[in-house]
């Protein structure tokens, strides 16, 4: 098209002015680019912290277990579930649970009993590295207990602490037993600090007089999959539970890190672009009105003020590509590299927020999203601020122009 | 109101142009009458500051009359927004400026074609035109320079090649040939009285060179902002000028 063409040649009339603008314009696209990589390689990591701790990325329960925890509410067909997991190397665990009183002889608290599989949570989860004193449970920890941190606090409990256990069983019966104290959780999270008192499944079931019952079972693929997928997956298999993803689970966080980072990108993009574009409506300004004569003349030969717009406006669109194709290549590239290899904080001590340690190396996460983002804000802001030059040159008098001296 | 003839290309009534406001007003022109027909060539003479710029540029559209009326191809152009103006531009008046004001990312070729590209006719055609136009006007070979790389002359070529390559009714000149020396005065008026005479092209030019005079048709004599002794001969005028 000639309208290119010719605000091609007009962008290189000053080619020392337009290559620092393109300088400045790439560097705005590369530096949003790497920084939206590491953030959205933050918040995933933030987001797998959290489902690798004890929630994973899908649970299942009976229909109706989550809204009273009814001991009775089990789960059934679980075989199915199992040989999903299996088959696609997902990570599985079987939880029960049930309502219970534990006493310290001193003191005595209502606690929730977790019947769970060490070495499963062990494989799969994090929380059970998580411990403050003693030790988690084995599988040879017959009549162990592990405490939340709170809730040893309140019973007085200390490693190896001689524990009196009441519970209604499931047949009606009274179950009771002791047990001594193996290990205490640090704080995770407060129901658990509060309430959590983790027993061996098969303590569980002779507790509570159940058979090999189960609650609650989370999957965790550590992101292999999307927590979507492996619930369409599951649903189909398991017509009479209900199977939901972490984001269902937890939907506080899940709005929270789209909340966060929509926002922080956002701003911050608009921010970087806005700055940018004021450098493009600079250079804009400075050549139109080197080039007021010009314009004067090709309205007096009859061009419209609306080709003049759209003709300065391509300056600014032939400018803007240029640059993000270079800020793309630049951005892309050291994101690929972040990707891969992250920064390495290990050098600076451990890195912990809330008792949660994190990964000393931060990486980044590269996507389609990060690359639209500041491409089209880049595009739109500059195409806006070009409207001011392009709207002065649009309004020149021919009559004046054609006598100004620059 | 008079009736407008078909071959009227120019038909001004009582034109006048003040320039500034309050105290300080000049009067430009004074109550012009004038009238162009087809194929005219007419040659605008009078004394520095006498509104020749000021007449051509209210003939062509670039500027509004004070008061009076301009009427071009039978349209009263003074009514029209300044869009219908362009277009008014656009495709009945050819432009040449004394500084040729030549586009200067364009080449020779895309100079003379960039007005045929506003009226949107396809690149075939265009080229066709302009080809034979720049062989016309002798710059074949020259196309593809830039302005820069062409002498003043060779740009005034350029410029009346855009001026008259869409073939307007009227073709506008203000001292082109103030710029450049004699001899390529003489050959741009040559080329103009040829494209006069090939394509009946009507021509106004203002001048301060009394060489310009013997190639027009007509004469007019602009003095404070109006038109006097408009039925002088060529030779009268030559002889006045020599005094
Ligand atoms: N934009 C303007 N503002 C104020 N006065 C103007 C303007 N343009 C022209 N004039 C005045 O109008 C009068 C006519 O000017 P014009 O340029 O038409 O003269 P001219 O005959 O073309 O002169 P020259 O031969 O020097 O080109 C002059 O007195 C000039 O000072
Ligand atoms: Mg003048």
């Amino acid at each position: 098209m000639k309208m290119v063409k010719i605000s091609w040649r007009n962008l290189w009339r000053n080619a020392t002015r337009t290559n620092i603008t393109i300088t400045a314009v790439a560097l705005c696209v590369a530096i949003l680019i790497i920084f939206q990589a590491l953030i959205i390689g933050l918040i995933e990591k933030a987001v797998s912290n959290t489902t690798n701790l004890l929630v994973g990325e899908v649970q299942i329960h009976a229909n109706g277990y989550l809204d009273d925890r009814s001991i009775y509410k089990s789960l059934g067909n679980i075989e199915k579930v199992r040989a999903f997991a299996r088959e696609n190397n997902i990570g599985i665990v079987e939880r029960s649970y049930g309502f219970g009183l534990i006493s310290s002889g001193k003191k005595s608290a209502g606690t929730q009993f977790w019947g769970i599989n060490p070495e499963f949570e062990l494989n799969y989860f994090d929380f059970a590295n998580n411990i403050d004193e003693g030790e988690f449970l084995s599988e040879t920890s017959l009549n162990k207990v592990v405490l939340g941190k709170k809730l040893a606090r309140s019973l007085a409990a200390e490693i190896g602490t001689e524990l009196v256990v009441f519970v209604q069983g499931a047949d009606g019966s009274l179950g009771n037993d002791l047990f001594y104290v193996s290990g205490i959780l640090k704080n995770i999270a407060d129901d658990i600090d509060r309430g959590a008192a983790m027993i061996l499944k098969d303590d569980f079931d002779i507790l509570f007089s159940t058979n090999n019952i189960v609650h609650e079972i989370a999957l965790n693929s550590k992101g292999k999959f999307e927590a979507e997928e492996i619930q369409k997956n599951i649903s189909s298999k398991l017509k009479d539970a209900s199977v939901m993803t972490w984001k269902q689970l937890m939907p506080f966080i899940d709005s929270m890190v789209d909340q966060m980072s929509a926002f922080m990108l956002t701003m911050f993009s608009l921010i970087f672009t806005v700055a940018a574009s004021l450098g493009v409506m600079n250079t804009l300004l400075m050549s139109t009105y080197d080039r007021m004569k010009e314009f004067g003349v090709i309205r007096a030969i009859g061009a419209t003020p609306w080709r003049i717009i759209r003709q300065v406006s391509m300056e600014a669109i032939l400018l803007t590509t240029l640059a993000s194709i270079i800020g793309v290549i630049i951005g892309l590239g050291i994101s690929l590299y972040l990707q891969v290899y992250g920064i390495d904080f290990s050098g600076k001590g451990n890195l912990s927020f809330g008792g949660v340690v994190f990964d000393p190396i931060w990486k980044a996460s590269v996507s389609f999203k990060i690359v639209l983002l500041p491409v089209v804000l880049m595009f739109v802001t500059s195409i806006v601020a070009s409207l001011y030059p392009a709207s002065i040159a649009a309004r020149i008098k021919p009559v004046e122009a054609i006598h100004y001296k620059p | 109101m008079s009736t407008v003839k078909s071959n009227e290309i120019v038909l001004l009534q009582n034109i006048k142009k003040d320039y500034g406001q309050g105290n300080v007003v000049t009067e430009a022109l004074r109550g012009v009458d004038l009238k162009l027909v087809k194929g005219d060539f007419t040659v605008m003479m009078g004394p520095s500051g006498s509104g020749k710029s000021t007449l051509l540029n209210i003939i062509g559209g670039l500027d509004r009359a004070t008061s009076g009326k301009t009427i071009i191809n039978g349209q009263d152009i003074g009514i029209l927004s300044n869009k219908a103006l362009s277009l008014m531009r656009l495709n009945n008046i050819g432009f040449v400026f004394q500084n040729y004001n030549l586009i200067p990312v364009l080449t020779a070729y895309e100079n003379a074609e960039y007005v045929l590209m506003l009226q949107g006719i396809n690149p075939l055609q265009r080229r066709e035109k302009v080809m034979s136009l720049l062989q016309e006007i002798g710059l074949d070979g020259l196309e593809n320079r830039f302005p820069r790389e062409l002498s003043g002359g060779q740009q005034q070529r350029v410029a009346i090649a855009r001026a008259v390559a869409s073939d307007p009714q009227l073709v506008l000149a203000d001292e082109i040939t103030a710029n450049v020396d004699s001899e390529t005065a003489q050959s741009l008026l040559e080329l103009m009285v040829s494209l006069n005479q090939n394509n009946k092209t009507t021509f106004l030019f203002s001048t301060h060179d009394p060489a310009v005079i013997k190639f027009a048709k007509r004469v007019i004599i602009l003095k404070d902002g109006n038109i006097s002794n408009e039925k002088l001969s060529s030779v009268e005028i030559e002889e006045s000028t020599h005094k």
